[in-house]
């Protein structure tokens, strides 16, 4: 059940490689987040109520929905729709299969006996995943996408080494990423309300 | 600890009910207050180290840099209030500016006071959030963009210092991560993973405490946002940052084999922001800029301190509270600047010493402060920091650092000077100074070559219970 969900994960990573409309993006996004879900469910060892319900919030409610939302909403106040990218579709797609090749040789040698190296390889591809996104993407919105991979693989992570924080962190840590988002939501509508521009390249205005 | 917060976050808020700008100074005001009591009452309950509601701990350290805070948050405040009339902001702009100063006061000051790594990291993402907002308060094209890169590249930075504190968490026992029981286990961990996670942590912080590599973010933060907030930033969110990678280096220290090696780490970060405050304090031609670009240079040479220990590191925390109060009296010399000429650049201002003496003044003693020449308090650190590069024989660093600085001294005085004794572009229309600000802008600065001459015993006491990693 596990590993299917993981190469569901992996395979929704690959196809967001190549994927170029916004709308793609968000819904690749949301079912990243319902894999996650699905994925932290069938992890669960024991029914805590505390725990299931905070595994609900953070998966199912923000990174499923309500992330989604909000990027459908700047998708639709912006009116960005495709990415024009600085490299062709099948370069990121070959750029990916690197990082995918680059993360099991990592995970080879870096993770011990007390690591999922399943979880541990699929989480350092999603942090390399986003982190491609957003040095070959040139439109900012897909730098926010990037980023939300990123968050999504340090929640992989987080699973890769079984670390259980203490609720109230938990809380908080959720609650910064999720204000993050919407203050970069916000910050990218300013953008485009302001400087008419969804591209990164527009912002050099500052240097020495 | 907890009616402190609740106290501070509802006078950090009450500006978004008052009316006025005046009911909203004396928020401001009764917040400076209640820090000042919450510092006074950790000495007289003899709080120090005594841990409080479980998560956050009174030490040395935080008690230190939250008195430094607070007095910077005060000046800041006073000036803020001078360049925001002067700006002719609308009331509720004025009003969400001092509640995001107060609101990033709480958020600094909780980062200080952790006790736990990951609420560490909870409150440093938190100080992002609510400089975000005082960075975009001018609300011009290049406040957005600055703001932009602020938010994004800051979380996410501290994103990857997540995955360092995750790394860094396999070694705890019970997932208990306050820093004490880490680090009582910490020589257990996995030596890779421990670098992983000390590179990853200390890469995402640097962009707070305005290191390499990721210091631009804070460089553009400081030109963006209203010259008394940079003076803010600059130093007392500086702070922060400097203070959550010492908390990881102390932790270290009981990590064997590999705290030597995060000690290489820290003196390639000090050497590298030492070398790019250097060139760029040449390259830009803005001097909120050039005061940047010198806290890159500066946290370099604190870093580097760290990286080499011993004495080195006693006067690595010695530079960071000395810088404070330089810093932030050099930022608030340039907002009184910005007000007659209504600019930052370098190449257009100047004829400072003929407009404005006292300021004038000021801005060439903080300059020869700043460059550490005696009595300056920086002098005594540096000279310790070289003495203990010396005695560990690290030959080619002394002699980068002493190529490097000898750049930096050229480039900031030669530029500095320029506004005292430079023409002035006919174009630029100058206006009405207040030599009550600048006078005040030299208080910190005072207090900095007091220092340099004569260091209090408390100040000592404090700084050897930081720098014992025992």
């Amino acid at each position: 059940m596990i590993l299917s969900l993981i190469i569901l994960y992996v395979l929704t990573l690959i196809y967001l490689s190549i994927a170029d409309r916004f709308r793609t993006h968000t819904t690749i996004l949301a079912v990243q987040g319902l894999l996650l879900f699905g994925i932290a469910m069938a992890r669960l060892h024991s029914f805590h109520p505390v725990e299931l319900s905070f595994i609900v919030v953070e998966t199912l409610v923000f990174k499923a929905i309500v992330i989604p939302a909000i990027l459908l909403h700047v998708i639709n106040k912006t009116k960005i729709n495709r990415i024009h990218s600085a490299s062709t579709q099948f370069g990121a797609l070959v750029m990916s299969i690197i990082a995918l090749a680059a993360s099991c040789t990592i995970t080879y040698y870096m993770a011990d006996n007390r690591t999922d190296m399943i979880f541990f390889g699929v989480a350092l591809y999603a942090l390399l995943s986003g982190l491609i996104l957003i040095v070959l993407r040139k439109r900012i919105f897909a730098h926010l996408c990037g980023f939300l991979v990123i968050e999504n693989g340090v929640f992989l992570f987080s699973m890769a080494i079984g670390v259980e924080f203490p609720l109230l962190i938990n809380l908080a840590i959720m609650l910064d990423i999720l204000v993050s988002i919407l203050i970069l939501g916000v910050f990218l509508r300013r953008l485009d309300d302001n400087m008419h521009t969804d591209d990164s390249e527009a912002l050099t205005s500052i240097k020495d | 600890m907890l009616i402190y917060l609740l106290v501070s976050l509802l006078l950090a808020l009450a500006p978004l009910v008052v009316r006025t700008e005046r009911a909203s100074n004396i928020m401001s005001a009764l917040f400076l207050l209640v820090q000042v009591a919450s510092i006074a009452l950790i000495f007289y309950f003899k709080q120090v180290d005594q841990i409080m509601l479980s998560m956050f701990r009174a030490d040395s350290m935080a008690v230190l840099f939250h008195i430094l805070m607070t007095a910077v948050l005060g000046f800041t405040m006073l000036h803020s209030s001078s360049y925001l009339k002067l700006e002719n902001v609308s009331t509720r702009s004025y009003k969400a500016y001092y509640t995001l100063l107060m609101l990033l006061a709480v958020a600094i000051t909780c980062v200080y006071y952790s006790d736990n790594v990951a609420m560490t990291w909870v409150f440093l993402e938190a100080t992002t959030i609510c400089s975000a907002g005082i960075i975009y308060h001018r609300e011009w094209e290049q406040s957005l963009e600055a703001t932009w890169k602020y938010i994004f590249v800051c979380s996410t930075g501290i994103a990857m210092a997540y995955l360092g504190i995750l790394l860094l968490s396999t070694v705890a026992e019970h997932g208990s991560l306050d820093y004490a029981s880490l680090k009582e286990v910490i020589a257990n961990g996995n030596p890779l993973y421990l670098k992983v996670a000390f590179l990853l942590i200390v890469v995402g912080y640097s962009c707070k405490m305005e290191i390499f590599p990721l210091y631009t973010v804070g460089v553009d933060a400081n030109y963006a946002a209203p010259a008394p907030a940079s003076a803010y930033i600059s130093t007392a969110l500086v702070n922060a940052g400097f203070v959550s990678i010492m908390r990881i280096y102390t932790l270290y220290a009981s990590a064997g084999e590999v705290f030597a090696w995060a000690r290489h780490v820290l003196i390639l970060i000090g050497i590298l922001s030492l070398a790019v405050g250097a060139m760029f304090l040449r390259r830009t031609n803005n001097y909120k800029r050039f005061m940047s670009y010198s806290t890159v240079e500066n946290m370099g040479i604190v870093a580097i301190g760290m990286g080499i220990g011993g004495v080195a590191l006693w006067a690595a925390v010695f530079h960071v509270v000395c810088h404070t109060l330089i810093k932030s009296s050099m930022f608030y010399q340039i907002g009184i600047m910005r007000h007659i000429y209504d600019s930052y650049s370098i190449n257009r201002i100047g004829n400072y010493l003929n407009i404005n003496r006292v300021g004038a003044i000021g801005f060439i003693v903080g300059t020869l402060v700043l460059l550490a020449f005696p009595p300056s308090p920086l002098f005594i650190s540096e000279v310790m920091i070289f003495s203990e590069i010396v005695g560990v024989g690290s030959w080619w660093l002394l002699v980068a650092m002493l190529i490097l600085m000898c750049v930096v001294i050229y480039n900031i005085w030669s530029r500095s000077l320029r506004l005292s004794y430079h023409s002035n572009q006919d174009t630029l229309h100058l206006s009405e100074v207040n030599r009550r600000l600048s006078y005040s802008a030299a208080v910190l600065l005072i207090i900095a070559i007091v220092i340099g001459l004569w260091q209090p015993e408390v100040l000592k006491n404090a700084i050897d219970t930081i720098v014992n990693l025992g």
